[in-house]
């Protein structure tokens, strides 16, 4: 199957018995999909997502171009997605992305030179009470200061 | 001085609280094993109706009134839990998800049995994975348990639940987007009627309820419905998870009654003031959709009927305070970039004019705009509004314009003219 491995594709078949149809799995699917073809979906990953899921090609790049957690093009070793929202913004979020331009010279959408991390501004991330804050792949970073970004970011380096 | 009630956060701390034998120490399942043995399901729903039980996700529907719109048929049924907690300053879900998780798994078993539906999606947001991987676990012990599946507690009655996660979309937390979104596609709202209620998941009556809407849903079954209006105030019964964000000392989410306390008291009492000392500017009371209370408003008392009489809303229980030291073109640009980066894009009202109001609101920032400018973003406004399938229009339009009329020096100030004089 489209040279999708075998736990993948195992996993797939699993998701596809809770739903009435195989499409319902697409976006449970397409995360695990998005992890094994390196954080992104290349042409070739659409195609065969598509047809794994027997949609047309078109059909699985629309849902990667409408949701912010699919990327259409290559991305770092990891994934830093600093929040930009309200309660962010009014306890420094500004601040923090302005450092990081300068720090490691990535702005949003950008991958550092290295190739560590890829930097994205998020929409709210839903941590308001412990603002501002970051997810670094699947960790989360509160109560951010310049000195405790710098602490994680280096160490994705 | 204003003090907690906790009732869905009572063992939040209590780290056991997220496994099957931490839950059933505190009488977890009980409110199903009471539900299965001695309860019909209408009798389910009548007593989820006289708790007074209003939805918590945002507009405040009476729980067991959306219930009954469920027709009666031999269709298959679901429920679809609206765990896509996303409108700005919004964090009180998690909180259950995280920490007390079979708490929701119980209260979406018994609206399942309520309306008799086979099958239960919980639709987690992609940027919560602590979230997914709580529920996940809980699921499994629920599932191993005899809890969740075939013939629960040998009572006949059978129901899946499975997690779902979404990919990074807000408008997928408005409900027919969710489950548009749930079937394999983009989030696109569909136009009502038909109500999910009675058309929803692949054409199947579908009852949407928010995460916090299910949790009290367990509790009423527990206790009892005269228990649960006996806390809070008429029209907004029960406890309530309020965030508070910004500009305050303690930030957090905090489980009141209603009806108690005014928002001034909340913000002091709670929030404990501003970090700065400055006097507070102005305060959304109920997530960014919903219009700004400025520092005369705060009187107010806290409840839904009474923040919507003084013309805002309770929302989704979001806070968010900003000081004097803030500009108020600048909270009112970061709310439209929000919503005009979150428009799914499916009605041109929106999908242009919320770019429109984010560039003519950057343009007064930048001291560009003239008075005629400011005018013709309050006349866009008037014309996008009502004019699209779903609210999100709305979730712009009503902060954007509150903006422009409560801090209406602010932006003229701000106007070129002003500036070049």
């Amino acid at each position: 199957m489209a040279d999708f491995s075998p736990e993948l594709v195992k996993k797939v078949k699993d998701l596809w018995k809770r739903y009435p149809e195989k499409k319902a799995a697409l976006l449970p699917a397409m995360h695990l999909i998005q992890q094994e073809r390196g954080g992104w979906f290349s042409a070739e990953t659409i195609r065969d997502t598509a047809d794994l899921f027997e949609v047309p090609d078109i059909h699985v790049q629309g849902i990667v171009g409408f949701y912010d957690m699919f990327h259409s093009e290559p991305v770092g070793r990891h994934v830093v997605r600093l929040c930009k929202t309200l309660s962010c913004k009014l306890r420094g979020a500004d601040e923090l992305r302005a450092h990081i331009r300068d720090a490691y010279g990535v702005d949003h959408g950008q991958t550092t030179a290295d190739g560590a991390f890829t930097f994205r501004c998020f929409e709210c991330l839903g941590h308001c009470t412990t603002a501002p804050m970051m997810l670094v792949d699947e960790e989360r970073h509160e109560n951010l200061t310049v000195e405790r970004v710098d602490r994680v970011l280096r160490a994705l380096r | 001085m204003i003090r907690e009630t906790r009732v869905m956060l009572e063992h939040a701390a209590d780290a056991a609280q997220k496994t099957l034998a931490g839950y059933r120490k505190h009488g977890g399942y009980q409110a199903l094993a009471k539900a299965l043995r001695e309860m019909k399901p209408e009798d389910v729903t009548e007593e989820v109706l006289k708790s007074g039980l209003r939805g918590r996700g945002g507009a405040g529907f009476p729980t067991g009134r959306k219930w009954k719109f469920v027709p009666k048929t031999n269709k298959k049924k679901y429920i679809a839990v609206n765990a896509d907690e996303s409108e700005p300053g919004t964090c009180k879900d998690r909180q259950i998800m995280e920490n007390d998780p079979h708490q929701l798994v119980e209260g979406t078993l018994l609206a399942a049995y309520a309306i008799g539906a086979g099958t239960a999606y919980i639709y987690v947001r992609g940027e919560y994975p602590h979230s997914i991987r709580a529920l996940e676990d809980a699921l499994d012990e629920a599932r191993e348990a005899g809890l969740v599946g075939k013939d629960i507690m040998g009572s006949g009655f059978s129901c899946d639940v499975w997690v779902h996660p979404g990919a990074g979309a807000y408008i997928c937390g408005e409900e027919t987007a969710l489950l548009t979104s749930l079937e394999g596609n983009r989030g696109y709202p569909r136009l009502r009627p038909p109500f999910p209620a009675v058309e929803g998941l692949w054409k199947s009556p579908t009852v949407v309820n928010n995460v916090e809407t299910l949790a009290c849903v367990t509790h009423i079954i527990r206790r009892g419905a005269s228990w649960f209006s006996s806390l809070g105030c008429e029209g907004s019964t029960g406890t309530r998870l309020f965030c508070i964000s910004g500009h305050v000392k303690n930030p957090g989410v905090y489980e009141l009654e209603c009806g108690k306390f005014t928002l001034r008291e909340l913000l002091m009492d709670l929030g404990g003031g501003t970090p700065s000392g400055r006097a507070i500017k102005g305060v959304l009371p109920g997530g960014s959709s919903m219009p700004v209370f400025v520092a005369a408003d705060l009187d107010v008392r806290f409840d839904l009927d009474s923040v919507a009489k003084a013309g805002s809303s309770l929302g989704s229980g979001a806070i968010m305070v900003f000081d004097e030291s803030v500009s108020a073109v600048d909270v009112a640009l970061n709310i439209s970039e929000f919503y005009s980066h979150e428009s799914c894009g499916q009605c041109t009202p929106c999908r242009e004019g919320s770019d429109w109001v984010r560039l003519m609101l950057d343009s007064v920032r930048r001291q560009e705009a003239t008075r005629s400018d400011v005018g013709l973003l309050l006349d866009v406004l008037d014309r996008i509004e009502g004019n699209t399938i779903c609210a999100l229009a709305e979730a712009f339009c009503w902060p954007v314009r509150s903006f422009v009329k409560k801090f209406g020096s602010e932006f003229e100030a701000h106007l070129k003219e002003r500036a070049t004089a």
